[in-house]
């Protein structure tokens, strides 16, 4: 019968530490291996890294993908068309809508602008205070004043 | 309708010395529908105190003194009435209540002189 000893079950103690931290190490050194994705076998609080958190491959080999990923890529780069499509067709509508506003606007200044030219192409410029001064209609003949009276009693009665 | 230029029109045909003016009042301005044309008439032809334009306005029925409208009738008178010289205004009226054939119109006159007589 062995004697019990601190120092024999300390030694043990550390020697099953050890070996299960062998077989540890060499687990993680497999999956790494296998999965490829920690070359360096880095650890977080004891466990191994296995996210795919590093570039896969290469650009080279995603060109070399299989048919189903052109095609998702495909797919993609249709929805991607299509959506600038109708922000395109978007923008046209909305362009066409204010070149309509505008050019509606413009037509409408545009007759303004032209009656208003009518009406002073009508107007006559006149200067009453002279034309029609007391003094002055006496010097003229009578008939003129005739003519005169009537025309401005023209639209009565 | 311009109303000052009307206005200065009439005030023109009345002071006029050229005899054709009685005339145009007579036509344009006494048989205008609007009083106010009618009264500016009646000033200016019972100024110009001639023969023919005070029998115009005493005279015939319907303008002047005998006008349907009473404003215009007594914008006549008042006129009348401040006349300087109201001999032949005053010689019209007795032949108007002697000899004019509608009785209406002989009444106004008298009325018409009657108030001249008391203001001379």
């Amino acid at each position: 019968m062995q004697k019990i000893s601190p120092l024999r079950t300390s030694i043990e103690a550390f020697n099953k530490f050890k070996a299960s931290r062998a077989q540890k190490t060499q687990q993680a050194d497999k999956t790494t291996q296998k999965a490829q994705t920690n070359p360096f076998g880095i650890t977080f609080r004891g466990t191994v890294i296995q996210m795919d958190v590093f570039e896969k491959t290469n650009k080279a080999e995603k060109a070399e993908n299989t048919g189903l990923n052109v095609k998702e890529r495909l797919q993609n780069t249709g929805k991607l068309l299509a959506s600038a499509w109708v922000g395109t067709i978007n923008k046209f509508s909305s362009l066409k809508t204010n070149a309509i506003a505008f050019g509606n606007k413009l037509k409408d200044n545009t007759v303004a602008f032209g009656k208003k030219l009518y009406e002073i192409g009508n107007t006559k410029v006149e200067f009453d205070v002279f034309k029609y001064n007391v003094s002055r209609l006496q010097n003229k003949p009578v008939s003129e004043l005739k003519d005169m009276l009537s025309c401005e009693l023209q639209g009565v009665g | 309708m311009n109303n000052k230029r009307v206005r200065n029109i009439i005030e023109a045909l009345g002071k006029h010395k050229d005899e054709e003016s009685i005339q145009v009042l007579n036509e344009l301005g006494t048989n205008c529908p609007i009083d106010e044309i009618r009264e500016m008439t009646s000033k200016a032809l019972i100024r110009k105190n001639t023969h023919e334009a005070l029998e115009i306005m005493i005279v015939n029925k319907g303008k002047g003194i005998n006008d349907l409208s009473a404003r215009v009738a007594m914008c006549a008178i008042n006129e009348l009435l401040a006349l300087k010289d109201k001999e032949e205004a005053i010689k019209i009226l007795d032949d108007t209540i002697n000899m004019h054939s509608e009785k209406e119109v002989q009444d106004t006159a008298r009325s018409v002189k009657a108030l001249m007589s008391f203001s001379s």
